[in-house]
């Protein structure tokens, strides 16, 4: 198989794995976090703070291998 | 790296191309973006204030709002204790913040979108959480902290040195590439998205709007995880559970 074609066939399934792991892992936090509100009205403000903040480091490794990805194209 | 817009920059060095010129502004265009984003700030809190009046005008006002805010928060989560590092956060929040915000502008571009600001940066703060903890405790101190503080017992201390020191220590560690990486690929992603949708005609036009929206929304949100994950690692130093 040309190497050309291996990268061909392996770069979309990383962006899709980079994809689904995403939006996996914020499911699960943004739900954790309903939960709570939903448990505790009057810590909204906080909680959506947290919130935020884990989206944003979940959502780093995301970019992370996006960053990659782009790396890799440059060279093929 | 990735497909990027013009700036001013690198269409003055296309102008020039050929000469030394050239070499230096493509070597230097970074920092020149820094310097310009620098001037902005300083620029914005000088006018705001040269005057200062008790009962505050708009300007000053937006820029109090700014400071108070960013008291309140990292002031919060650092205690008494580490009241001195309130600058250095809220510096770093100010500074990332504008820098991201200067690659929506149409012919200039983000300095965070390159790995070296973003290194730069991240070394900035991981330098000063190493500088401080090993001011404070010392540097057997610091490692004893890394290692859960291991008391009495011949057996917890080798437990704890063998199992709980490896996996502190690269948690601590890893925390400037995490940090650094982490700024670059959001910011760079979005301006590459952005100038990927000039190639797609009428359709791209339709989309920019609400991928400005979510470049805008990335840009804050990410200036803040960068303060706030600084301040969090310089408040585990102080805060000791007794």
């Amino acid at each position: 198989m040309d190497y050309k074609a291996a990268f061909a066939l392996g770069i979309p399934i990383a962006v899709g794995l980079a994809g689904l792991g995403s939006a996996i892992g914020l499911g699960i936090a943004v739900g954790a976090a309903l939960d709570g509100i939903a448990r505790q009205p009057e810590a909204l403000g906080k909680i959506r703070q947290n919130m935020f903040l884990g989206a944003a480091l979940i959502e780093a490794i995301t970019f992370i291998v996006m960053g990659f990805v782009f790396i890799i194209l440059q060279r093929v | 790296m990735n497909l990027e817009s013009p700036n001013i920059v690198s269409l003055l060095a296309k102008q020039f191309s050929g000469t030394p010129l050239e070499h230096f502004l493509h070597f230097w265009e970074n920092v020149i973006f820094s310097l310009i984003t620098m001037g902005i700030v300083g620029i914005f809190v000088y006018l705001a204030s040269r005057k200062i009046n008790l009962i505050p005008g708009r300007l000053q006002n937006s820029v109090e709002l700014l400071v108070e805010g960013m008291n309140h928060l990292f002031g919060e989560i650092l205690g008494a204790h580490g009241k001195k590092f309130i600058p250095l956060a809220g510096t770093l929040f100010i500074y990332i913040l504008f820098m991201n915000l200067l690659g929506l502008i149409p012919l200039l571009k983000s300095p965070t979108a390159s790995l070296a600001t973003t290194s730069a940066l991240a070394v900035c703060a991981f330098g000063c959480f190493l500088y401080t903890a090993i001011k404070e405790e010392g540097l057997m101190g610091f490692l004893y902290h890394m290692a859960g503080k291991p008391k009495d017992a011949l057996l917890m201390i080798i437990f704890m040195w063998v199992f709980i020191f490896p996996v502190e220590f690269l948690t601590v560690f890893i925390r400037p590439i995490t940090l650094s990486l982490r700024l670059r690929g959001n910011i760079s992603s979005e301006d590459s998205i952005l100038s990927l949708l000039t190639h797609f005609g009428f359709g791209g036009a339709l989309v920019m709007p609400f991928m400005t929206l979510l470049a805008l929304l990335a840009a804050v949100i990410q200036a803040f995880v960068f303060s706030f994950l600084t301040t969090i690692y310089l408040a585990t130093i102080f805060n000791e559970e007794e």
